[in-house]
């Protein structure tokens, strides 16, 4: 068979493809534009077998590529599946790389206990973390005469609050896992670094006898906040293993998944951190509640972090 | 096949084709990336002055402000991430620069490859202005950074090359001697583009494929008589106007 003839012949099945390519995905029939899409990819191979004139193999690859693209789109970004990826694979992910959240713990309590005990006996060893200025800021932010807490009295509302806090927290906790790139010591530094901020504050705040207000703070929103910042550098950390230790893959693939793996990680981070920044703006800062009740309801929020990664996943 | 010829990669899919992916280089995504922020800073501008607009210290201001550090943070992490995961797997600035964003083995952009590759954009930018980025994409014949490599997404160009044309015109002419595949398609490939070229060129190129014209019409062109061997070869059997030769020089020609 002559390249015209196969033309001859199959000419309409290529241009009904050509045509369905252009329509809308909603006013396609799966069924015939899958048919035909396969009919097309054989016409295709033989084809380019037979060596037919290059108009044909052009034609043929220029619409196959089109409708390979329609056939195998992910267009399913519905509730039910972000729902999905967030209640199971999430934690079903985080469990299987409990090594690495346990690494990323202690790279941030380490730094955060030895800084907070530090401080809290020698309080002018802040001033090698933060300047005079950020000390004085940071204890009045406390002071229990406060209205509200958490902020100086001219820093805004609880919704000026929350956006800072959604912007600040996220971008530490995305810094933390795309470091990890840096052979994993992008991952180490940005955890170390936050636990000794964290950990010098506390104790310096301590120190200043404003222990109480910022304890009852930092307790219900860090269920959430820290535990995100440690999931996204323990994430970070696996990437980074993956460029140092690639094992028997190329690092480029190696890379790839363990990136594919973890990504999963991030994003449910990223959800936890605007449920933090919800509570720390809204019910954190309250002057108005007493410590036992905020206490009360860390408690409540640490268990129920625990029993989520914890908990046996329902089937996929 | 020689990989160094060109950037394009080729990916297999299930039903046994390849499919091509011609990568963006630099100077191309450098544009798109520089459309895009120019974009991002009018929306920002936009915020700005709507969000600012009440001024004073009310609470309203106050939610305004909160709204203005979200919108910051939106554009700031997720403005290629929501764009690239439209049906269009662009953001404003490649879709300018008819770019778009595939997975490397040609698939659509997956929401986990979006997300990776645009988390990382943190490290292409260290440690000043995508330097690592920009080093990354100028290395890789494929122009990838390293949010791309390990996003396994790459850029790619989204029109497709136009199909080479019609056949040019010319009475067919059975080949004289058997042809390979290779040969046979290296011929039509001359029908099909002899009409970009100048006729000059077009008979040096012919002069190249002489072994495969002898015995055609000595009073043709080599241009001619090579298309009409292309012609033959694309299965046109009839003669057009003033016949150079009879139908009874083609019998017994083995057709391919």
């Amino acid at each position: 068979m002559t390249a015209l003839e196969f033309q001859t012949v199959h000419e309409k099945l290529w241009a009904e493809l050509e045509q369905a390519v252009r329509l809308p995905e909603r006013q396609l029939d799966p069924q015939r534009f899958l048919a035909l899409y396969r009919t097309c990819c054989e016409h295709l191979a033989l084809a380019e077998a037979r060596g037919f004139a290059s108009g044909i193999v052009e034609r043929l690859s220029i619409v196959t590529a089109r409708a390979h693209q329609i056939v195998y789109r992910q267009s399913d970004f519905g509730i039910a599946r972000i729902a999905r990826v967030l209640l199971n694979r999430f934690p079903t992910t985080v469990r299987a790389h409990r090594g690495y959240v346990a690494l990323a713990a202690l790279l941030f309590l380490g730094p955060a206990l030895a800084l907070g005990f530090a401080v809290y006996h020698k309080p002018d060893l802040i001033l090698s973390i933060v300047d005079a200025g950020t000390a004085t800021k940071f204890e009045k932010m406390y002071d229990p005469s406060n209205e509200v807490l958490g902020r100086l009295r001219d820093a805004g509302s609880n919704w000026m609050m929350f956006g800072f806090y959604i912007m600040n927290n996220i971008t530490i906790a995305f810094q933390c896992f795309a470091a990890g790139i840096l052979l994993g010591i992008g991952s180490v530094y940005f955890i170390a670094m936050n636990g000794a901020f964290g950990g010098a504050i506390a104790g310096y705040v301590a120190s200043a006898g404003f222990g109480g207000t910022f304890f009852s703070f930092v307790a219900t929103h860090s269920a959430f906040e820290l535990t995100a910042i440690v999931l996204c550098g323990a994430a970070g950390l696996r990437i980074g293993r993956a460029v140092l230790l690639p094992g028997r893959l190329p690092r480029t693939t190696a890379l790839e998944l363990a990136a594919k793996d973890t990504s999963v990680i991030v994003f449910g981070s990223a959800v936890m951190l605007v449920i933090a920044a919800a509570i720390e703006a809204f019910w954190s800062s309250a002057a108005w509640l007493t410590p036992t009740a905020k206490y009360s309801g860390a408690a409540v929020c640490w268990i129920l972090v625990a029993l989520f990664f914890l908990r046996r996943p329902y089937a996929d | 096949m020689n990989p160094a010829i060109d950037t394009i990669l080729t990916a297999e899919t299930p039903e046994g084709i390849a499919i091509s992916i011609r990568p963006a280089g630099f100077a191309v995504r450098a544009t798109a990336f520089l459309i895009d922020a120019a974009i991002r800073f009018v929306f920002l501008m936009i915020c700005a002055t709507v969000l600012g607009a009440g001024g004073g210290f009310g609470s309203g201001a106050r939610f305004r402000g909160g709204l203005f550090l979200i919108c910051l943070f939106v554009l700031n992490w997720l403005y290629p991430v929501i764009f690239e995961l439209t049906a269009a797997a662009a953001t404003p600035g490649k879709r300018i620069m008819g770019l778009v964003v595939l997975m490397v083995n040609g698939l659509p952009i997956t929401p986990a490859g979006c997300l990776i590759r645009n988390l990382l954009r943190f490290v292409d930018a260290l440690p000043l202005g995508y330097a690592f980025g920009i080093v990354c994409i100028l290395l890789r014949n494929d122009s990838r950074r390293i949010g791309d490599l390990a996003g396994g997404t790459v850029v790619a160009y989204r029109d497709d090359v136009q199909p080479a044309g019609s056949l040019a015109a010319a009475d067919p002419i059975p080949p004289p001697t058997v042809l390979s595949t290779r040969q046979q398609i290296a011929i039509m490939a001359f029908g099909f583009r002899v009409g970009r070229l100048t006729p000059q060129r077009a008979e040096e190129i012919a002069e190249l494929a002489s072994g495969a014209l002898q015995d055609t019409p000595a009073r043709l062109s080599l241009t001619a008589r090579l298309v009409g061997v292309a012609r033959w070869l694309h299965g046109d059997r009839a003669v057009h106007t003033g016949a150079v030769h009879t139908g009874a020089a083609h019998t017994g020609s083995a057709a391919p």
